[in-house]
């Protein structure tokens, strides 16, 4: 059984039924790219995955490392491991980004994190994101620019060493030296840490500096067409409509 | 959080004003002679009550007076042993007998609330009041060697004559309300602080008024003078803990700053849980190139009524009136606050920050206003609040009274809400949802708790208002489900 196993999902918000259906495994230590277009349901299997309360499971079922968790608060699934790099990060107004690290480190463990053991850390996640220090003592996203909220999660991610990391279009509104930067963080820590990631995105740019095992195309709520890096090349090709056609019968 | 316009006010208390004139220093009156004057009003009043049309009204038409004393303490004696005086003395003979009680105060005992809330700390000098008796004073040797004076105010009226005329009451008034007299009238105990020209100290001096139990009435009263160029910092602590029962805490609060002081002054305010009501005066005048940070902490009362007045009297003063507030539970908390430019050029910054749970109601009215001739007066004043509970109700006010045509002056505000996307984004990270919402509000409150400079004072603010939201979680929770 894989670490992260998807099982029939099935997710409504209010009356509309967003996922129709999803299958999908991923391990520590892979890449998986989730591409599909604008409304296609990325995002919502992103919130879902980490318990997201507007959305609602119908059928299906959420495991992680064996452990049961569609019906997990959020905080719970962020302990057993998962991470959500959020397309929309939000800001925590009055919260340095060092002291929310710090409180996040802190709630996964029994014992608070040393002082020493904490500076290593963060200094080390700095040079990785290639942000400045006082780029710390900030509130966190408070005021930040689009580039500057995306290094900052993935400054969190690198922090706070999940299993598996659900990128949610981590690549938008940044230009290519920030997203240069934000991708060899992610590349950094998958070869380093074990990092297993889904990266959502709809456009091909992250990928070249990322290069996915696994890639799946999303269309209306369903993972219609299953492959290699390859797939990537076919969508920048052919683009979305291609695959609509072909698909179009099933969904 | 949303932008929301602020209710505009039109027929209210604030558009017929007039400043805190005064009485005592200066017209030749004795202390005896005020005393008496206001007792007169005292008599004659009926208790208050504040009503602001079409937003809020706050009685104390609740309050049992006839059924609370002026509890006093031998300073030297143990700790549960005290003397009342009766309710059949008259007031006045009351009155005249603490003026003429010695208060020899140099040890414990202290109650228990003050050890519990007050931080450990190096402290410039620390005086306390014990329902109505000074039990403590402290201060630094070397300060006394350099002329600070740090006494009860009875001491001060008696020793410190010269001061006590000049600066007495010279702000305040006694005749507003019934309990504005019966303070003016029946004070006892107070605290009086003089800092000479000159002298810039780094620690606090603390100044503490505690009620130990129910049945007490408390008249407290601070004089506070710094003179030229002094530079100090003054906290003050209204405690009390959780009892059952009826207590009245009735103060009155001055402080003068003349030519080019400076003061952070602070106060901490947290009634406990008992059915304490406080109805305070407060008053600042910040003097020529003066400058004064206040940042009272009003975090607990049954019912609360507080007029916070910071006046800029003179060329070039400067000030920034800061507040928080937490209402609880059934609480009543009504804030006047004032933001007074007398004379230009004088700046001015106003900013509260006040959250509400359970059934409270917090209401804030805040006033800039800028008295004819105060040219090149640049002041602002902003309120945001957030709003813990579908049953607490939350109300702000600003308004502005201009009488000069060459100044700034501006106001606003936002009612915000717990913003359930943050809470998530949180708990993505490991928070718990209280965890989460802990560090909203805390984070909705820092900017002006990290202002306070001062890390024991900022400590013992946040640890209230964290103990409050863990007091309040399952409310907070009902709401966010509710939404």
């Amino acid at each position: 059984m894989a670490d992260l196993e998807i099982r029939n999902l099935h997710v409504r918000i209010e009356e509309r039924e967003i996922l129709r259906g999803v299958d999908l495994s991923i391990d520590r230590g892979e890449v998986h790219a989730l591409m599909g277009p604008n409304g296609s349901g990325k995002s919502t299997l992103a919130n879902t995955l980490l318990g997201h309360p507007a959305y609602e499971v119908t059928e299906g079922s959420i495991r992680f490392k064996g452990e049961e968790l569609t019906e997990a608060e959020p905080h719970e699934r962020a302990k057993a491991g998962l991470f959500l790099a959020f397309q929309y990060p939000v800001a925590i107004p009055g919260v340095s980004v060092a002291n929310f690290l710090r409180m996040a480190i802190n709630a996964k463990r029994e014992e608070p994190i040393n002082v020493k053991e904490f500076r290593t850390e963060l200094q080390h996640a700095i040079e990785l994101l290639d942000v400045d220090r006082s780029f710390t003592s900030r509130h966190l996203n408070d005021g930040f620019s689009g580039g500057e909220k995306k290094r900052a999660e993935i400054l969190q991610m690198a922090m706070l060493k999940p299993d598996v990391a659900i990128l949610d279009e981590t690549d938008s509104g940044l230009d290519i030296d920030a997203l240069r930067t934000v991708a060899e963080g992610v590349e950094k820590l998958h070869s380093e840490q074990g990092l297993g990631a889904l990266i959502i995105t709809h456009y091909q740019r992250i990928l070249h500096y990322i290069k996915p095992q696994f890639v799946h195309i999303m269309l209306d709520g369903r993972i219609v067409l299953e492959g290699g890096v390859e797939l990537v090349e076919r969508l920048e090709r052919e683009g979305y409509d291609q695959i609509r056609q072909e698909f179009g019968a099933h969904v | 959080m949303s932008e929301v316009a602020v209710k505009p006010g039109r027929h209210r208390e604030s558009t017929l004003y007039h400043a805190l004139h005064g009485a005592g220093a200066g017209d030749g009156r004795t202390l005896e002679q005020l005393r008496e004057a206001a007792l007169k009003v005292y008599e004659s009043e009926e208790l208050p009550v504040w009503r602001r049309s079409g937003f809020w009204t706050t009685s104390f038409e609740g309050l049992d007076l006839d059924g609370l004393q002026v509890r006093h303490h031998n300073p030297h004696a143990p700790e549960g042993t005290s003397t009342t005086y009766n309710d059949d003395d008259t007031l006045s003979a009351r009155a005249r007998r603490v003026a003429s009680k010695n208060n020899n105060t140099t040890t414990d005992p202290l109650p228990a609330i003050v050890g519990e809330t007050l931080p450990e700390r190096e402290r410039a000098g620390r005086i306390v009041q014990r329902d109505g008796t000074v039990v403590s004073v402290e201060l630094d040797p070397e300060l006394k060697r350099r002329g600070v004076i740090l006494c009860s105010l009875e001491e001060a009226a008696r020793e410190y004559t010269e001061l006590f005329a000049q600066w007495y009451s010279k702000r305040l008034t006694y005749d507003r309300h019934k309990l504005e007299a019966a303070n003016a009238a029946l004070w006892t105990g107070g605290a009086f602080l003089h800092i000479p020209a000159g002298l810039a100290i780094e620690q606090p001096f603390e100044i503490v008024y505690a009620i130990d139990g129910p049945g007490t009435a408390q008249y407290g009263r601070t004089l506070i003078v710094g003179e030229r160029g002094a530079d100090f910092r003054a906290h003050e602590y209204d405690l009390a803990g959780d009892f059952e029962g009826q207590a009245l805490h009735a103060g009155a609060f001055e402080l003068y700053l003349n030519d080019g002081a400076r003061c952070h002054l602070a106060q901490v305010q947290d009634w406990g849980s008992g059915e304490v009501f406080d109805a305070s005066t407060r008053f600042v005048g910040v003097g020529r190139d003066a400058y004064c940070h206040w940042l009272p902490a009003l975090l607990g009362g049954h019912l609360v009524r507080q007029h916070l007045e910071l006046a800029v009297s003179e060329p070039g003063g400067d000030m920034a009136f800061r507040g928080v507030f937490f209402a609880q539970e059934k609480e009543l908390l009504d804030v006047f606050a004032v933001d007074l430019h007398e004379t230009g050029p004088s700046g001015g910054d106003v900013h509260w920050r006040g959250a509400a749970t359970g059934e409270s109601r917090a209401s804030f009215e805040g006033l800039i206003q800028i008295d004819p001739g105060a040219q090149q007066t640049h002041t602002y004043l902003q309120i945001h609040t957030m709003m813990l509970s579908h049953k607490a109700r939350l109300d702000a006010i600003p308004s502005v009274l201009v009488s000069a045509d060459d100044v700034s002056a501006s106001h606003g505000g936002t009612v915000g809400e717990l913003d359930e996307d943050a809470i998530f984004y949180m708990q993505t990270r490991g928070l718990d949802r209280a965890s989460a919402v802990r560090v909203i509000v805390e984070g909705f409150f820092e900017p002006l708790i990290s202002q306070l400079q001062d890390e024991p004072l900022e400590e013992v603010v946040r640890t209230k208002i964290a103990a409050k939201l863990a007091a309040a979680r399952e409310d907070i929770e009902a709401y966010a489900a509710s939404r």
